[in-house]
């Protein structure tokens, strides 16, 4: 290698959904072009890359070895990066990252408090390699892991690293997984099967898709190499039908490895076999339940099993399956690479490593984040998240999708792992976490989860197809005014019934919303049931909107913004919202600078 | 192997679900989508039982669960009784004007909330799948259950008359909440939006199934039978029947 070489710059543009949404496609292109009509000495080298997290803020470019990350790029700001920052070392502060918390702009994304507490294993490679080039991966260690089981290890050997890095499975349920693989690897029964479960379908979560977007190869390795430990030489990637980037990535990079020698027969020259096939996910949330997601890729309907006999023993086509999620494979490489101890070291107790959380709602940053299990809520949501949007109060986290649990505020100091959460009523879940504010009604919130699961309840056990249907029936009409007091009562017993009674996971933890909302936010129900009134201001029939006269200082900002005409007033002179008019948008609320406007409840 | 159930000692065979030994004992676990020769199938949650293994107590759906050697089963106890009731009370909320589930909701005194029913309720299907199970093993798989959620249903692919029904009536005949309509008239059969023509029974004359089913129980047991109604089969066994035990005595 010589010097001119080193002082190749890299231009890593993401590449990942989000940005491609906003244009990142049109920047990469025009990037190529540009350097190459150029006479510039540096050779850049220009990658395509995964996710980098911070997907709001995109499309984000990346300048290395400088170790520079702009924000928010344009096609038009692509001359001006090149002529500064490529051509003479110049950053352009107007596309730094402005840290919320420092109240600064940042050079480098790695020292923004978004990115500082966070911990990369199973995002390692996201953003920083171009996920359709094998030779990236590899040049981060990819497939040592590989050769290193197959070389070095016996499968038994593989089995107790795993086991004794006590890695849970990261789909949400929190099964140690070395004792699902030594489970399966006890029966003698041939052909064994490996699936990746890739059909994510949390409302607000997405690492599943950026880890199969941004860095395939580490599920294919993390597959193969328990396939060797397992005894299998068959594997299933089951990717939501959505996805369809993730779809292709994966395909590329399976077909790579093939070429490579990773896939198919004789691993390697080792005399292992082992190879992948994609199934398109049939479109239906509870395929992410591991036995619907079997039956679906037998072609059957996507509807779960009594799991009394569990699918390590007969899974897919009634063979031992070991199934797996997304992320969980991605952890399978590095435990392998650097040992078990090395993995344990992060995390807590019984909650080793990191894992991925989507961190949405009204939060400053959002976006995926990699943090080691046993991280506070507090630090996942005023540090890495910069806090509430506007200041707002803080009001409640939802972790664990649509059937996790609501966690007040003073809960914010519990520690993210698997066992803590579901102590207090919610779960890990797959890892979404939303954040809400004092403008979310928590009854309306519950109603919301239940209208979707309600949908996306296959159907088949009574408990949870009517179960969530009658839920949500008495939540509708409690968000609508017509609630009664013993209707809380219903609502907890039927809970209970459907928590008891259900036959998948799904409906075993589908009233998590409606009850640890009512443990911790009983009063705004009451509230809802008793004054008729919506405090929050989102159930229509329970809110109107007045202004408070001593308040008010006739700045007329509520009056332009209403869309209906419905304030009156003269300029400095306290303004009156005509009730008749009113359509309850809360336009007038949200604009008004000295807090003036009111939420009342209904009026009868 | 022996399974003790609400305090007494029962013979269990291998492969055995928990309700067929329950009901092979005659013990009364209420349950909705369980036939015998049709296999279990954990849909309508009103079997659960509590199953103690070891130290460990849980709730199972009896259907399916395979019994094993040296579990404490209770049938009835006060947390069992409330998920039936609530059960009864969820079918109840989805079909209020059948007879059959308000019989049942009768015997086990539910009441449902009065604000949820909807009282012009024309609904009568518990989704229990019996009735896919019944074809299944018929061989025909004309009918399936669609869609998922609340919009679930028992269907014909795109609701359209099924080319490969046969008009047997295995599925109706199975059907606990009598909600499908097998309608004959004028020797015609119509069930699943197909006509078929009833045949005659070669005995007694009486116009009792369809040709397309004769002919398919025909082809797959590689007979050629005469057609002969129920009641006319049985007499002819007993005749048989009758004749054998003549031959002997």
């Amino acid at each position: 290698m010589n010097d001119k070489c080193d002082n190749k710059k890299k231009i890593l543009v993401c590449c990942g959904t989000g940005c491609i949404a906003n244009n990142s496609i049109e920047i990469y292109n025009k990037l190529n072009e540009r350097l190459k009509n150029s006479d510039i000495s540096v050779e850049p080298i220009i990658k395509a890359t995964g996710c980098n997290g911070l997907c709001e803020k995109g499309p984000v470019v990346k300048i290395m070895p400088d170790d520079i990350s702009y924000f928010k790029v344009s096609t038009n700001d692509v001359d001006e990066i090149i002529e500064k920052t490529i051509k003479n070392d110049i950053t352009i502060d107007r596309l730094l990252y402005f840290d919320t918390n420092k109240k600064e702009k940042i050079k480098s994304h790695r020292d923004a408090t978004f990115y500082k507490p966070q911990h990369k294993i199973a995002l390692r490679n996201i953003g920083e390699i171009d996920p359709l080039i094998i030779e990236d991966y590899l040049e981060q260690d990819g497939y040592k892991a590989l050769h290193k089981a197959l070389f070095q290890m016996s499968p038994t050997e593989v089995i107790y690293e795993v086991e004794a890095s006590h890695l849970r499975g990261r789909g949400g349920a929190g099964f140690p997984t070395g004792l699902k693989w030594r489970t399966c690897s006890k029966y003698d029964q041939y052909p064994k099967y490996i699936v990746c479960n890739g059909d994510e379908g949390d409302p607000g979560a997405f690492m599943d898709r950026s880890i199969m977007e941004g860095d395939p190869n580490t599920v294919i390795e993390g597959m193969i190499i328990c396939g060797y430990a397992i005894e299998s030489h068959k594997g299933f990637l089951y990717i939501r039908d959505e996805y369809e980037l993730a779809r292709k990535n994966m395909e590329i990079a399976i077909e790579s490895a093939r070429i490579h020698g990773y896939l198919g027969t004789n691993i390697l020259n080792s005399g292992f076999d082992f190879d992948l096939e994609i199934v398109r996910g049939g479109g239906a949330f509870v395929c992410g339940e591991s036995s619907a997601l079997m039956a679906s890729i037998e072609g059957n309907i996507g509807e779960p099993r009594a799991k009394y006999i569990r699918s390590v023993e007969k899974g897919l086509w009634n063979q031992p399956t070991v199934l797996n999620n997304v992320e969980t494979w991605a952890n399978i490489p590095p435990i392998i690479l650097n040992g078990s101890s090395w993995f344990k070291e992060i995390g807590v107790e019984h909650n080793t490593g990191t894992k991925v959380f989507s961190l949405v709602g009204k939060v400053k940053n959002t976006g995926l984040v990699e943090v080691p299990m046993g991280t506070k809520l507090n630090t996942l949501v005023f540090e890495i998240g910069g806090g509430i949007i506007k200041d707002r109060p803080f009001k409640a986290v939802q972790t664990g999708g649509p059937s996790g649990g609501c966690i007040p505020k003073e809960h914010l100091d519990i520690s993210l792992d698997f066992d803590s959460l579901n102590n207090i009523g919610s779960m890990m879940g797959s890892g979404g976490v939303i954040v809400m504010d004092d403008t979310t009604c928590m009854v309306e919130l519950a109603r919301y989860y239940m209208e979707f699961l309600s949908e996306e309840s296959c159907g088949k056990c009574t408990t949870c197809r009517e179960g969530i249907n009658t839920m949500l029936k008495i939540l509708t009409y409690i968000t609508e005014g017509k609630g009664e007091i013993d209707d809380i009562d219903l609502l907890i017993q039927l809970g209970e019934t459907i928590t008891e009674a259900s036959l998948c996971g799904l409906g075993k933890t589908s009233p998590n919303p409606v009850i640890t909302s009512i443990k911790y936010f009983k009063d705004e129900y009451i509230d809802h049931i008793i004054n008729k009134k919506c405090s929050a201001g989102v159930c229509k029939n329970l809110t109107s909107y007045s202004i408070e006269e001593s308040i008010c200082i006739g700045c007329g900002l509520c009056k332009r913004k209403c869309p209906v005409d419905a304030i009156i007033g003269s300029k400095k002179n306290p303004h009156v919202i005509d009730i008749k008019k009113c359509i309850k948008c809360g336009s007038c609320y949200s604009v008004c600078p000295t807090g003036a406007v009111i939420i009342g409840g209904a009026i009868i | 192997m022996k399974i003790k159930i609400d305090g007494n000692y029962y013979e269990g065979n291998l492969g055995e679900t928990l309700l067929e030994l329950a009901i092979r004992n005659n013990i009364d676990i209420p349950n909705l989508c369980h036939k015998s020769g049709l296999i279990g199938q954990g849909r309508c949650r009103l079997c659960m039982v509590e199953v103690t293994e070891g130290t460990k107590t849980k709730i199972v759906s009896s259907c399916v669960f395979p019994i094993k050697n040296g579990i404490e089963v209770s049938t009835s106890t006060e947390n069992i009784i409330k998920i039936r009731k609530d059960i009864i009370m969820l079918l109840l909320l989805r079909t209020p004007n059948n007879e059959y589930i308000k019989s049942l909701a009768e015997e086990y005194n539910v009441v449902p909330p009065t604000r949820f029913v909807d009282v012009n309720s024309k609904e009568n299907c518990i989704l229990c799948g019996l009735c896919v199970k019944a074809c299944e093993s018929m061989g025909t798989n004309a009918i399936s259950l669609v869609n998922r959620g609340t919009t679930k249903a028992v269907s014909t692919p795109y609701d359209d008359a099924s080319k490969d029904c046969i008009g047997c009536g295995a599925c109706a005949d199975v059907c606990p909440t009598n909600n499908i309509k097998l309608v004959d008239k004028n020797n015609e059969r119509n069930i699943w939006n197909k006509k078929f023509n009833l045949v005659p029974c070669s005995r007694c004359g009486k116009y009792y199934t369809t040709e397309q089913a004769i002919n398919y129980v025909n082809k797959k047991l590689n007979t050629n039978e005469e057609p002969l109604c129920d009641s006319c089969k049985r007499k002819i066994i007993g005749e048989k029947f009758k004749e054998s035990c003549q031959n002997i005595y």
